[in-house]
């Protein structure tokens, strides 16, 4: 048993002796110059991987495998943008100094909405390469494709049946939709954010009050205008890759799987900027630790949910459902579902149980580093076996098109991250005119 | 077991939470280790001061969760397999999904109860008598307004003289020995 003073936990750990008084806030409190430098080494992953990716453009089935990658590199971004925002408002409604550090960061996530929904437009573009219902989207090319044998009965009645909804014109004006609300709340949180510094009462209980109200008033209904959305959204966008699948849970799932990304990359946001100033004055191990149970109610909620989803589908065992769990675990998929369970809950799961871990800095930069990447494996999942080619038959000979699941991502991801770093620079890395600020300013305690 | 006879050690009596850790910090830099706070609410900086190590309840609510879920897990699976096999709707016997929920449950059941049990007994809990209780206002002021610090006898710098005169050196109301 260690008798060791761990009060920071960090290899860097600049001790501070208990009542010493609080610390100061440091007079600079703009993103430190390093940031470029990241920012400029994502551009190069990002060329890189790029490079990669074109000669799968080349190989048999390639485009369709870029198509789908890119929908995963998009899907993950939009997870950070909207995920970001979500949290921003989950930050706002509950208070709370733990959340006080990811406001910056959230934000900058959500000022990468736009970005985001202009990344969407390939798609929409290419849509009827992703899509059956794209591919055949009124009654009578359907019935067409029924009777060439194309598509299933099954298939063809749950197309006719979902149109108003699963249709080229329909889900574009959902996407536009959905886009337009989250840019709406995202313009005004950031507006009046900065606003709220700028209070000439700053610093007073009554600007406190005044500015929380009015936070609390939009993200209340935000949350829930948010959950409406992201679960439409994870439909048109993703469930609807198979026309015939439905489970009522899908939206919560995804909500609760960009909890879990938004945390592991503000966390690794706010880590890999306690490194200097301002951060490094600001991040506590308390509130570090603190971040960390939140991630891990995160990763138990998921794996709860999804465990749920597929207890339930299991013990109904309906010919109408089970085929969609039959489709990812055949076929060589047991390896990826399998790999699936053990990255994305064992794994952080297990670390994320030692306080140790949660309060170590090193660690909690893999760690977050792993949970992001793990999203990606359970997004490939998610999307690859809905496909003829892919359903409970995952093959890498002569389909080398699929090692485009690595590259787009990659390139998708980094291209994002740069596009965050830089928003993330544009402002101040710390909301002032916040009561907690005083309180992540006292020195903390082993305890 | 018969009652342990001699001195336990030396309690000193302080007003302000603040000359209690300032005693105490000062107690570990001249070479004490067994020592103890006692104040009537938790102040960090006196644990601190203290160098409170870890504890070993993380190791049994673990312990005490895996041990819910290998019981609960076998439990199930010797039920459905050999104690009751019985067919439902056709699937296997050893149909593992069903039997994860409720040994997530037994985890969080056990892990729970090891924790709250496992921390009363590493508190040394129940405990109908302890020395410190024989020190003069103890009883009442460690549980309202007075911050105390006792050096054990057991410590191997403990020496009657010295470090009573040691305690007497800090602006304490009042330095007592105090019996097993």
């Amino acid at each position: 048993m260690s008798l060791g003073h761990e009060h920071n936990g960090a290899a860097d750990g600049h001790h501070q002796s208990a009542h010493h008084g609080p610390r100061t806030l440091p007079s600079a409190l703009a993103a430190p110059e390093i940031v470029d430098v990241w920012r400029t080494r994502l551009l190069m992953v990002a060329a890189l991987f790029a490079l990669l990716t074109i000669p799968f453009g080349f190989s048999h089935e390639g485009k369709n495998h870029i198509l789908r990658a890119y929908l995963l590199g998009y899907m993950t971004c939009f997870s950070f943008a909207g995920g970001g925002l979500v949290l921003l408002m989950l930050q706002y409604v509950t208070g709370g100094k733990w959340g006080l550090l990811l406001r910056r960061p959230l934000e900058a996530m959500t000022r990468t909405i736009w970005v985001v929904g202009l990344m969407l437009l390939p798609i929409l573009f290419f849509m009827k390469h992703l899509y059956q219902w794209a591919l055949y989207p009124t009654a009578a090319a359907t019935a067409e494709a029924l009777a060439a044998h194309a598509i299933t009965a099954e298939q063809a009645m749950t197309a006719d049946a979902k149109r108003a909804m699963l249709s080229p014109a329909s889900a574009t004006l959902q996407s536009a939709v959905i886009f337009g609300v989250l840019l709406l709340i995202t313009y005004f949180l950031n507006k009046w954010s900065l606003q709220r510094d700028a209070d000439p009462a700053r610093g007073t209980q009554g600007s406190f009050d005044a500015w929380r109200i009015k936070f609390e008033n939009l993200s209340g209904i935000g949350i829930f205008i948010y959950v409406v959305l992201l679960t439409d959204g994870a439909i048109i966008w993703i469930k609807s890759l198979d026309v015939t699948w439905y489970s009522s849970i899908w939206g919560l799932q995804f909500l609760v799987g960009q909890g879990y990304a938004v945390l592991a990359l503000s966390i690794l946001s706010v880590i890999l900027l306690s490194r200097y100033e301002p951060i490094k004055t600001l991040l506590r191990t308390t509130e570090q630790h603190d971040l960390g149970k939140f991630a891990f109610a995160f990763v138990m909620l998921n794996i709860y949910l999804t465990f749920a989803e597929f207890l339930i589908i299991w013990s109904g065992n309906v010919p109408d459902e089970i085929p969609w769990y039959l489709n990812r675990i055949h076929g060589g998929w047991w390896y990826v579902c399998t790999a699936d369970f053990l990255f994305h809950w064992l794994v952080p799961f297990t670390l994320l149980l030692s306080r140790d871990l949660k309060r170590n800095k090193k660690k909690m930069i893999w760690l977050t580093c792993w949970m992001i990447f793990a999203r990606c494996v359970d997004m490939f999942w998610l999307i690859e076996p809905n496909f003829k080619d892919a359903a409970g038959n995952l093959h890498i000979s002569g389909n080398i098109g699929i090692l485009a699941y690595i590259t787009v991502p990659a390139t998708v991801l980094s291209l994002w991250g740069a596009y965050y770093l830089t928003q993330l620079k544009a402002r101040p890395l710390v909301n002032v005119n916040d009561p907690h600020l005083e309180e992540i300013l006292e020195p903390e305690h082993a305890h | 077991m018969p009652p342990r006879e001699g001195i336990y050690g030396l309690i000193a009596e302080f007003n302000t939470p603040s000359e209690l850790v300032h005693a105490t910090e000062q107690a570990r830099a001249a070479g004490y280790r067994r020592m103890e706070c006692y104040t009537p609410y938790p102040v960090e900086e006196a644990a601190e001061a203290l160098h409170f190590h870890k504890t070993r309840v993380p190791l049994v609510c673990l312990l005490g969760g895996l041990m819910g879920v290998t019981t609960a897990f076998l439990m199930e699976t010797w039920v459905n397999v050999w104690g009751y096999p019985l067919n439902i709707a056709g699937r296997p016997l050893f149909s593992w999904p069903a039997f994860i929920i409720p040994a997530y449950e037994w985890t969080i059941l056990f892990a729970g109860l090891s924790a709250a049990f496992g921390m009363i007994a590493l508190n040394g809990m129940p405990q109908l008598y302890h020395p410190v209780f024989n020190a003069p206002n103890f009883r009442n002021g460690a549980t309202t307004d007075k911050f105390f610090l006792c050096l054990e006898a057991s410590d191997p710098k403990f020496s009657l003289s010295e470090t009573r005169a040691f305690l007497e050196q800090f602006p304490a109301i009042s330095v007592v020995e105090v019996d097993h």
